[in-house]
C-alpha cells in the first residue's frame, strides 16, 4: 500500500508519516499540487491525503488536474485541512473527493478515515510483536 | 448593528485556540486576563485573510520554549531531543494555519467570504503595527505552564 501526503507542512507530513507507521504501508511525500501531481502519476498511491492551502498548486487544482488524468483519476483523494465552512465542504464535495478531514485532528480520526478507503494492515512486526 | 459588531471574533478565538493544543499538542490552554508583554524569545506565525468584505491577519505567538515543547509532542520527538530550529518554525506555522483556518471557516459560514494565505515564521519580539481601520483583538491563554497569544486583525467592510 502507498499513501501520499501532500501538504506544504512538514509537520503535517510527519504526523501522517508517524501515524501510519505501524502499517504495511509506505507514506510518500509532497509539498504541494504540482509536486503531488508528479509524485501520483509516477507511484500510483493506492490513495492521496490532500491539503488545501499550498503555495505553487493548492490542493483545488491539483484534485481537477488529478479528475481529469485517465491514469490517476481512480486514486482516492481524502482532504485534510482546517478550512471548514459549510460552502468549502460543499464545493469539494463536488470534486469528486472521498472523504474529508478538518484540522485540528487526532492520529486515530485519519487512521478511520483511511480504513473506510483502503485496506490498511498492521505491519508483520507489529503483529507479531 | 455593523458587520464589525455582528462578527464576535472572541466568542469564537476563545474555541478555537484551546481546541488546537488540545487535539495537536494535548495540552490544556486557559484564558488568562495577564496581558502582559510576552517572553521576548518568541516566534510568531502569521497568516493573511483577505475576502470581498473582510480582510486581516491571525498572528500566534509562541515563546520559544513552548513552541519547542508543541513541535517535540506533534513531530514526536524522541526523550531527550529537541526539535530543530526548522521543525520548530513549521509547528508553529501550522498551528497559526490551523487557527487561522478555523476562524476562515466560520467567517465564511457568517456570510465573509475569504481566503487565507500560507503562513509565515518570524523570530524574535515585535509587535505588529494596525493597519488603518484594523480592529485588533488579542487573546492570551496559559498553556502548559506558559502564556501564548492569538492576535486577530480584521477589517469588515
Amino acid at each position: 500500500m502507498k499513501i501520499l501526503s501532500v501538504d506544504d507542512s512538514k509537520t503535517i507530513r510527519m504526523i501522517v508519516k508517524r501515524t501510519f507507521a505501524p502499517f504495511d504501508c509506505t507514506v510518500l511525500e509532497a509539498c504541494n499540487g504540482e509536486e503531488g501531481l508528479a509524485t501520483a502519476l509516477a507511484e500510483k498511491p493506492d490513495l492521496i491525503v490532500l491539503d488545501i492551502t499550498m503555495p505553487v498548486m493548492d490542493g483545488v487544482t491539483m484534485l481537477g488536474k488529478l479528475k481529469e488524468n485517465p491514469e490517476i483519476k481512480s486514486i482516492p483523494v481524502i482532504m485534510l485541512t482546517a478550512e471548514s465552512g459549510r460552502e468549502n465542504v460543499a464545493y469539494i464535495a463536488k470534486l469528486g473527493v472521498r472523504d474529508y478531514l478538518v484540522k485540528p485532528f487526532k492520529d486515530d480520526q485519519l487512521i478511520e478515515k483511511v480504513k473506510r478507503v483502503i485496506a490498511l494492515q498492521p505491519k508483520a512486526e507489529a503483529v507479531a510483536a | 448593528m455593523t458587520a464589525t459588531t455582528a462578527f464576535d471574533v472572541g466568542a469564537h478565538i476563545r474555541d478555537i485556540a484551546p481546541d488546537v493544543f488540545e487535539t495537536m499538542v494535548s495540552a490544556r490552554a486557559e484564558l488568562t486576563e495577564n496581558h502582559a508583554p510576552l517572553a521576548l524569545e518568541r516566534i510568531s506565525g502569521a497568516i493573511g485573510i483577505v475576502g470581498d468584505s473582510v480582510t486581516g491577519a491571525v498572528y500566534l505567538h509562541l515563546p520559544e520554549l513552548f513552541a519547542q515543547q508543541a513541535a517535540g509532542v506533534m513531530l514526536a520527538v524522541a526523550a531527550g531531543q529537541l526539535a530543530t530550529d526548522s521543525e520548530t518554525n513549521d509547528v508553529t506555522g501550522e498551528l497559526t494555519n490551523i487557527i487561522a483556518g478555523v476562524l476562515k471557516s466560520v467567517l465564511c459560514d457568517a456570510g465573509y467570504f475569504c481566503a487565507v494565505s500560507t503562513p509565515s515564521v518570524i523570530r524574535g519580539a515585535f509587535s505588529v503595527e494596525a493597519s488603518p481601520g484594523m480592529d485588533v483583538d488579542h487573546f492570551y491563554f496559559l498553556c502548559l505552564g506558559q502564556r501564548i497569544a492569538v492576535e486577530v486583525h480584521l477589517n469588515f467592510f
